[in-house]
């Protein structure tokens, strides 16, 4: 391994330094014991930790975007996969289009698709409802699923299934025995940056939602236009800390260099 | 009736023609080596056997029945591959249960028969590794432990060895002949390499350009040769272009260029094309004589030392031959020196003329 230069090494501290900084600050306010929002804090207290729980109404949105995230995310990956089988390794009329197709959230711009979402879901009656919500949100979210199922796809040896096959293996043994833990990580990894997109939409989800489906992000964005206290730090330390766990656990479980990165690895 | 006959299989991709009018009959517990370059179809070959690819026309039956309309699956076919596809995340010894897991075979008669396997190939001790863990021999060898595991009816080898190391290619290579042999499966090997297919196999059938064009015994393919193209593919060869002068009893004459000596008679073909035939002569039936007492006279140009054996590139108004000789004590000839050379007539093989491909 080749060390870095003091010039690559400045470069990376600053880096960092740039990434983390809105992260620190955000944790550092949540800990004033003040009524508004000061940095550094004058003091250390809890006190707008202890907030949250006097405010349920942030609770609830905030299990309302874990469910939401959870099953976006697994709608969302039971449509991706076959999609990224069917598009990695097969030729057929219509594939470039398909795949245009299902990463085309990525590029219409996220207002554009909220109002969209807003009229489509009101015209069948669904929208503000939770279903509303998760089919926008698989829909929004399928691009970061596709892409890292696809890259573990295309990088599979169809030789192997053929084994399979010819020991006696059917079409769906051979996809639920060998295929689909071979592409498990790119799955895994893209149900988690699936959860985590749906669990932090704003744009799109503050067009579709109604007081009793209010996402996090969109209480808590409605909570700054009305006040500045510091609750809304503590709640994005709790978010923080949130992520960073499911983070840790993942890539005990299978390596996040591995999974977001691709390639070989362990 | 013959265990597994091909008759008239034709296969075509759009315009191209990947193999046509395959006739092949395999006897059970025969070794077969289906041998040619790249692209000459003996990999689509193996494909229609195993049952990946449909033919386009003929047939593949098995003890008189038919196997085209039968499913992959269902074939009862053991194969390994060149990129010995194993399963990744399983260990050794579920890679090599899986095929009989999917023939529902009991838990303790599974166990049973995969240590058994795992025996015949040396890696009773790995049962618990996973694949990532082990070198590509023995990866292989897991490979072919999941292909013989489940008894099959014939055993599919697709360039099985074309990944190791030289030496154990060898290795591997005795090994695999001897299990092949003491299981008594019908085996089909599919190589490029000459020396493989003729170290294994019972009967080679050489391959060129999607049709078969020789299934005989090693020995017979190498020694008889039906074409030009058998002679040069197996082993090596001085190819030469030559001219029948003229039929005797037992044989008959021909000139390379000035050059005039005895051969067998020559193929039919010579007549229709004016007498225009390949000459090939072994190097390794090519003897030194003393300079000015052979059949041609030569200048050596060049001497490598194999071990075993030397090769000799010697000038002469032929052209350059090829001359090997068993390194049977210090070299007969220096480079540059003057030799004569000479050949037993019966060794000089005729085949019909074809344009050097």
């Amino acid at each position: 391994m080749t060390r870095n230069g003091p010039f690559a090494f400045l470069f990376s501290a600053l880096f960092v330094v740039f990434m983390t900084a809105p992260l620190v600050v955000v944790m550092g306010v949540s800990l004033t014991p003040e009524g508004f929002l000061e940095f550094p804090p004058s003091g250390l207290s809890l006190r707008w930790f202890r907030a949250i729980l006097e405010n349920p109404d942030f609770i609830d949105a905030a299990w309302i975007s874990l469910y939401l995230g959870i099953a976006s995310a697994s709608l969302a990956t039971v449509l991706a996969v076959p999609a990224a089988l069917a598009i990695g390794r097969r030729r057929f009329a219509g594939r470039d289009f398909l795949l245009a197709l299902f990463m085309s959230p990525l590029t219409v711009p996220t207002i554009v698709l909220g109002i969209a979402f807003l009229r489509f879901l009101s015209q069948f009656g669904l929208n503000g409802t939770f279903v509303g919500l998760t089919l926008c949100h698989a829909i929004f979210i399928t691009p970061f699923i596709l892409r890292l199922v696809l890259a573990s796809v295309t990088g599979l040896d169809r030789t192997i299934e053929k084994a399979a096959e010819s020991l006696g293996a059917s079409d769906f043994t051979v996809f639920r025995r060998v295929t689909l833990p071979m592409i498990m990580p790119g799955v895994v990894g893209g149900w988690v940056l699936a959860f985590i997109t749906s669990f932090d939409e704003l744009t799109v989800t503050v067009f579709i939602v109604n007081p009793s489906t209010t996402t996090l992000p969109v209480r808590l964005f409605a909570h700054i236009t009305q006040t500045t206290d510091p609750l809304v730090a503590s709640i994005s330390t709790v978010v923080i800390l949130f992520t960073v766990g499911l983070m840790f656990l993942i890539e005990r479980l299978y390596g996040l260099d591995r999974l977001l990165v691709g390639g070989e690895g362990r | 009736m013959a265990f597994l006959e091909l008759t008239g299989l034709t296969k075509r991709f759009g315009e191209v023609t990947a193999v046509e009018d395959f006739d092949l009959t395999v006897e059970r517990g025969e070794f077969v080596s289906l041998l040619g370059p790249s692209g000459c179809g003996k990999t689509t070959t193996l494909q229609m056997i195993a049952g990946f690819e449909q033919p386009t026309a003929g047939s593949i039956t098995l003890e008189g029945r038919d196997l085209v309309a039968v499913k992959a699956r269902n074939r009862g076919i053991g194969i390994v591959f060149q990129s010995y596809a194993l399963f990744p995340h399983m260990t050794v010894a579920q890679n090599v249960a899986f095929g009989l897991e999917m023939r529902k075979v009991a838990p303790a008669e599974r166990q049973r028969r995969v240590e058994q396997a795992l025996a015949l190939v040396h890696l009773e001790a790995l049962a618990g590794r996973y694949p990532r863990a082990m070198s590509g021999g023995q990866r292989q060898r897991v490979a072919l432990a999941r292909a013989l595991v489940i008894e099959p009816e014939i055993l599919l080898l697709d360039e099985p060895l074309s990944n190791l190391d030289a030496k154990l290619r060898e290795e591997m290579q005795l090994e695999l002949r001897g299990i092949q042999q003491r299981m008594g499966v019908t085996t089909i090997l599919v190589t490029h390499d000459q020396t493989e297919a003729m170290a294994l196999s019972d009967r080679v059938a050489v391959m060129h350009r999607g049709r078969l064009v020789q299934v005989a015994d090693p020995l017979q393919a190498y020694e008889n040769p039906l074409t030009d193209f058998v002679s040069s593919f197996l082993g090596k060869t001085n190819r030469l272009e030559g001219r029948v002068l003229e039929r005797q009893s037992g044989g008959c004459r021909v000139a390379v260029g000035e050059t005039t000596f005895e051969a067998p008679p020559p193929p039919d073909e010579a007549a229709a094309g004016g007498g225009r035939v390949i000459v090939s002569i072994r190097p390794e039936k090519v003897e030194f004589r003393p300079a000015g007492a052979g059949l041609v006279e030569g200048r050596a140009a060049a001497r490598i030392f194999l071990g075993d054996h030397w090769l000799y590139q010697v000038e002469t108004p032929l052209g350059v031959l090829l001359v090997i000789r068993q390194n049977a004590g210090p070299a007969e000839v220096e480079t540059g020196g003057s030799v004569g050379l000479a050949w037993d007539p019966a060794q000089v093989r005729l085949l019909p003329y074809e344009a050097q491909a």
